[in-house]
Parts: structure tokens; C-alpha cells; sequence
């Protein structure tokens, strides 16, 4: 789960990472309060998960009051297809004698975690890294030793800090190294971290937090409970995955990269998805039947099944079409595929129920096509 | 890999609904199931299977060298601790939605032994017709000289069935598992088939996210000459959202079908357009 920089910092806050002065507003009934409390000039910073917010005209400064409610008022009204303004940052303006940039990061296919600094704050990090992979330096370490001082003491001297801001820069990556394995974080980033004539604070900031660990992070938990949309928390209960994407073709797969495979040949074909949803292993009657209800309520032109069973039986699949089918007289029509375990009892009892059934996934997705043009 | 029709298998979590329904279609396949562990549990059995509580003696009685894991996720951690430090050879596990800080512990710990890991959130490794350590479909195909390596479940039972019906048989289908932190990546496997005499053809399928098929493309352009048929599943999936497994995230340009199609391409590898595309391809060098 990805946080967004307000999340982040009250975060760092905790665990004594130096910050700018900031209050955030959470929703558009707390600007008027919230504004008065605050001194101008200030930068205005929208809470949304897009990359470049400053591009997008999202951070904004404002030289008083007045402003600052404009700008909030415009933030939270404003539309960008796929993602919401969550909050508002208004944020003292910090001056800046140097930006840098500090994350440790979980380098899963290597096993092991990295300090990655830079004396280039402020920019994608991924872009410099590929542009001028000089600039970037790396350090890895394991999870049992851990980030040592002496490690961190490295990466600070070869940011050139010294004297009061080298102690300070060290505290702040032991700090990040804290705050992952405490939260158990695939990323830890502060980008600015900003050199001004008071020492170093991070001014804007980033992390990416188990999802699988929410049964021991309370946290993890909260963010989950506020951040999923309604489909997302429906599917969660019901124990399947489900992303909502912009077509007019309703999905019910079983496997991630099954599922996958499946919507890559449809857009191969130019038929446009309108969901991703496997429906997990081993499921039942119920799961299958969630499932069809979620997909319906999207209003999908067809629907698309298909199942390879493997602990997921076929015959299961079938009972819950065909339960679905009776109660929902307005379901679109059915296109489906049902292959592997019990699927001999599965294809005789939709067929009894008169729905077809196909045993070749390009054979049904060539029928759905067909159902559309009609 | 590191498995062969003698190994003695312990199943962990036998006792629990998936352990003793996966235990028996592995016992069917011809498996040497010969002990099962679950705390607690010692001195019962499943199938005739004698149930122990601890590992140690479960070792000590029956000489098992070889595990897989069925426990839920939270006591995952200690299952494969408890398997590393009796000194199990190769532990598979099933578990998903694993911590991952749990299983970089497991991973440092298994590096530290020198012993093998498979998973997690895999569905196990399969040599067909000598032995079944996982919960794959059994009926996928017979035994021959392609080796199917696969991140992701239902869609590489789907490519291998296609291939078993087409009458090509496999040396050995290694299900590495959807999860980020990999007992076994994709590279290591990628090694040891390639070093494999029994195996002539290397099956890649991959999905959109992590690095590992972009690493693993690095190893065959310079160290493969074997033929690599690869499938990446993904290629229209958006970024920024996970798609089922918890490694499946597009961020950015990185973990992209594209990037990773293009990597193995210039590694020499031939890439299916879909998954019913690979039996075909590989009949091209049969």
C-alpha cells in the first residue's frame, strides 16, 4: 500500500524525523479554521497519488490567507480521472540551501534492503538513476545486520555533510531504517530532504507499506479500512482480488496471471476490460457468486468466465452461474469457459440449465466479441 | 530441482484442510509422504501417515530431507524457521500472503544453512510421473525434456496442460510463486535447468512486476545455449495497481511486460504472443 506524503510525514513525525512546519486539512469544512492558524507566504500541497503534482498545477503558494483558502477550495474540487485530493498540506516555506534525496528500499528480487542517497533532491529519482546512475549512490545491507551507524555515517560524508548536519543526517537514515523495520515498509523515502541555515528537514516524503502484515500493523489495517474504494473492501471480505478498469467486458477468472493472459488477448482484439477479478483458489459457491454480483453491478455489456480448475472445482462454478442467472433477471449476457477439475459435471449442468459453455478460451473470446456487435 | 522420485517428504500443516486434501493427491501421484507435523498433534495419523509435533523427530524417525508448508500465513514464519534449523534440504512453501519481512528472514536463514527454499504463495514443483510436491494439477502432462518455470499458478497449468496435450512431455515445472521475496527466483532456476542434461527447452512464464525477469534475461545472454520460450502475462495492465499477486504492480516504466519482453528478446529468448501460442513454438525445435 502506497502512502501519500501526509501519511508519510505524520510518520516521520513520530519517529523524530525533522520536518517544515505544516498543518494538513483534511476535508474542505476544516479550510476556513485551518487556514487562520497558519503564516504566509505558504505552499499549498494537494494529497493525491499522481507523480508530479508540482507539474499538474497541485502545489501551488500562497502569499496569505486568502489565498491559501482559494487554492484549497480549488485542490479539493479538483478532477483527475482515477484519483482523488485526500488532503491538503500547507506547508511554511523552507529555504533552501541544498535538496537531497534519502530512501531505504526493499530490493525483493536481491533479498536485501538499500540506503539510496543523493545529492539530486527533488527530482525522480528513477529518472536520474537512469540518465546519470553516477549520481545516485547505493548501499545494501541485510536484514539481519541491519543499517549500521557506520553505514549510514558513509552515505552522509559522501554527501559532503559535516560538523552538526553530518550527526543529523546519520540520525535521519537510522531513523528510515526504524521506521521500515518497525512498519515493515518495502520503501521509506524522504525526497527533498533539505539542507537549510537551521539544519536538515524533510519536506516532502513517500512509503510503501506491507498489505500482508496488516494482521500485526494496526496501521496497515486503518489505511486499508480508509483508503479502498467500496468494490475493493467487498472483494477483500469475500476473499478475491479485484481492480476496477474502464471497459465494457465484466471478467471472473481464477489466477493473477491467468487472469492477466486473459484481459491481454481481449485487448489484443481491441475489447476493453472493465475489471480485473480472480476469484483466488479453492473458491465456493458463495465466493463465485459475490464475484457475479460485483461484476454486474458495473453493468457490463457481457461477462467473461473463464476457470481453470485446479482446487477450484467446476461444477462449484457452475451452481453459482446458474444461481446468479435465476436472480438476476437484467444480467448481461454469459460468455464461459470452464476447464480442469469436475469440469465434465460443470459443463453438463450448465448445458442443462441452456447456457453454453466453451472449452477453448479463443473460441469464447471470439463468441464475446460476437455478443458485443450484436 | 534439488527433489527426485526418492525424496521423503514431511507435509507441515497436515493436519489442516489444505494439508490433508493436498497430502492425498500427493500420496496418489506416488509421492513418499512420510511424516506430517502439527504441534500438538503428535501421535495421530493422516492416511496412515504418522503425525508428529516436532521436526527434529520427525526427522530422527523417519529421515525425511524434504518439506512443504500448508500452515496460514501468520505461523508461516516459524514453519520454515523450524524446517531451516533441523536442517531440511528443500522446503516448499504453499503459504500465501506471507509478511515479507518474514520471508527475508526465512531466505537469510536458508543462505546462512546452504539449504533450498521453494515459494512462497507457489504452487510447488512437479517431476512428472516420479513426484508431485505442491498442489498443481496432476493430470498436466508426462515426463520428458521441457522445463516449465512459472511465477504465476493457474496460467502455467494452463501452458502446461497445452503442452502435455500436445505430446511433449516435461523434465520438471517449477512453480517459483507470485510474492516478491522468492525462495527461488526465476535466475536460479533458470541455472540449474540449464544445467540440467535431462532438459533440452526452457519454459519462462512471467508476469508484470519486480525485476527478476529482466535479471534473468541478463544470466541466458550470456551463460544459455539451451532454446528459452518465454510468456509475460500483463501486457495491458495498468500502472499503479496490483493485479492478484503481491508482486504484480507496475511502477513507473519498471516491471513492465514490454521492458521485460524486450530484455529476454535481446537475451535470445522467443517470446509467445499468448500462452496457447507455446506448444507450437516449442515443437519448432522437437
Amino acid at each position: 500500500m502506497r502512502l501519500l506524503e501526509y501519511e508519510s510525514k505524520e510518520i516521520f513525525g513520530e519517529f523524530g524525523i525533522p520536518l517544515a512546519n505544516y498543518i494538513t486539512i483534511n476535508s474542505s469544512d476544516e479550510i476556513e479554521e485551518k487556514t487562520k492558524k497558519f503564516s504566509y507566504p505558504a505552499i499549498i500541497k494537494s494529497q493525491i497519488a499522481i507523480g508530479s503534482r508540482k507539474k499538474a498545477g497541485l502545489i501551488k503558494i500562497a502569499q496569505n490567507q486568502e489565498e491559501a483558502v482559494l487554492l484549497c477550495r480549488e485542490f479539493f474540487s479538483r478532477k483527475v480521472p482515477g484519483f482523488v485530493v485526500e488532503a491538503i498540506i500547507i506547508e511554511e516555506l523552507a529555504k533552501i540551501d541544498q535538496e537531497y534525496y534519502c530512501s531505504i528500499a526493499l530490493d525483493a528480487s536481491g533479498r536485501q534492503f538499500y540506503l539510496i542517497v543523493s545529492k539530486e533532491g527533488g527530482i525522480d529519482i528513477e529518472e536520474v538513476s537512469k540518465e546519470r546512475p553516477e549520481a545516485i549512490i547505493k548501499i545494501n545491507f541485510s536484514y539481519s545486520i541491519g543499517l549500521t551507524e557506520n553505514t549510514a555515517r558513509a552515505a552522509a560524508t559522501q554527501l559532503g555533510f559535516s560538523g552538526n548536519s553530518l550527526q543529523l543526517g546519520i540520525d535521519i537514515f537510522l531513523k528510515l531504517w526504524e521506521i521500515a523495520k518497525k512498519l515493515e515498509a518495502h520503501l521509506v523515502e524522504i525526497n527533498p530532504l533539505v539542507m537549510t541555515p537551521s539544519g536538515l528537514i524533510a519536506v516532502d516524503g513517500k512509503m510503501i507499506l506491507d498489505d500482508d502484515a496488516a494482521f500485526r500493523q494496526p496501521i496497515v489495517q486503518n489505511l486499508q479500512e480508509k483508503k479502498l474504494s467500496e468494490f475493493e473492501k467487498l472483494a477483500k471480505t469475500a476473499g478475491f482480488s479485484f481492480v476496477k478498469l474502464s471497459g465494457e467486458i465484466g471478467i471472473l477468472a481464477n489466477g493473477a496471471g491467468l487472469t492477466m493472459a486473459l484481459l491481454d488477448v481481449l485487448s489484443k482484439l481491441g475489447l476493453q476490460p472493465a475489471n480485473f477479478l480472480d476469484v483466488g483458489g479453492g473458491a465456493s459457491k458463495e465466493r463465485v457468486y459475490k464475484a457475479l454480483e460485483l461484476i454486474f453491478k458495473l453493468q457490463p455489456k457481457a461477462v467473461l468466465v473463464n476457470i481453470f480448475g485446479g482446487i477450484t472445482r467446476c461444477d462449484t462454478v457452475a451452481q453459482a452461474i446458474i444461481q446468479a442467472l435465476k436472480d438476476f433477471s437484467d444480467a448481461p449476457p454469459m460468455v464461459i469457459r470452464l476447464t480442469g477439475t469436475n469440469e465434465k459435471e460443470g459443463i453438463s449442468l450448465l448445458k442443462g440449465a441452456n447456457i453454453d459453455v466453451f472449452q477453448d478460451v479463443i473460441d469464447a473470446v471470439k463468441k464475446v466479441k460476437e455478443v458485443l456487435s450484436e | 530441482m534439488h527433489i527426485s522420485q526418492n525424496s521423503k517428504v514431511i507435509v507441515q500443516g497436515i493436519t489442516g484442510k489444505q494439508g490433508t486434501f493436498h497430502t492425498q493427491l500427493m500420496v496418489n501421484y506416488g509421492t513418499n509422504i512420510v511424516a506430517g507435523l502439527t504441534p500438538g498433534k503428535g501421535g495421530q495419523e493422516v492416511y496412515g501417515i504418522p503425525v508428529f509435533n516436532d521436526m527434529k523427530e520427525a526427522i530422527q524417525e523417519t529421515g525425511a530431507e524434504t518439506s512443504i508448508i500448508f500452515v496460514p500465513a501468520r505461523f508461516a514464519l516459524g514453519a520454515a524457521m523450524e524446517s531451516l534449523n533441523a536442517g531440511i534440504n528443500m522446503t516448499c512453501i504453499i503459504t500465501e500472503n506471507m509478511p515479507v519481512f518474514d520471508m527475508i528472514q526465512i531466505v537469510e536463514k536458508a543462505k546462512e544453512k546452504g539449504l533450498y527454499l521453494i515459494g512462497p504463495n507457489c504452487p510447488g514443483m512437479l517431476i512428472p510421473d516420479k513426484i508431485k510436491l505442491g498442489i498443481m494439477p496432476s493430470d498436466m502432462c508426462h515426463y520428458g525434456d521441457v522445463a516449465v518455470i512459472s511465477k504465476s499458478g493457474t496460467l502455467s497449468y494452463e501452458i502446461t496442460k497445452a503442452i502435455g496435450n500436445s505430446g511433449i512431455g516435461v523434465s520438471a515445472y517449477i512453480g517459483i510463486g507470485g510474492d516478491p521475496v522468492r525462495g527461488t527466483t526465476m535466475q536460479e532456476a533458470v541455472v540449474y535447468y540449464s544445467e540440467d542434461p535431462r532438459t533440452k527447452i526452457i519454459v519462462l512464464i512471467g508476469e508484470i512486476g519486480n525485476d527478476e525477469e529482466e535479471k534473468t534475461a541478463e544470466y541466458i545472454k550470456e551463460h544459455v545455449s539451451k532454446p528459452v520460450i518465454a510468456y509475460i502475462a500483463g501486457k495491458s495492465a495498468p500502472e499503479g495497481k496490483r493485479m492478484g499477486h503481491a508482486g504484480a504492480i507496475i511502477s513507473g516504466d519498471f516491471g513492465t511486460a514490454q521492458g521485460k519482453i524486450k530484455a529476454l528478446q535481446k537475451a535470445g529468448a522467443l517470446i509467445a504472443d499468448t500462452p496457447w501460442d507455446v506448444p507450437k513454438m516449442i515443437k519448432e525445435f522437437h
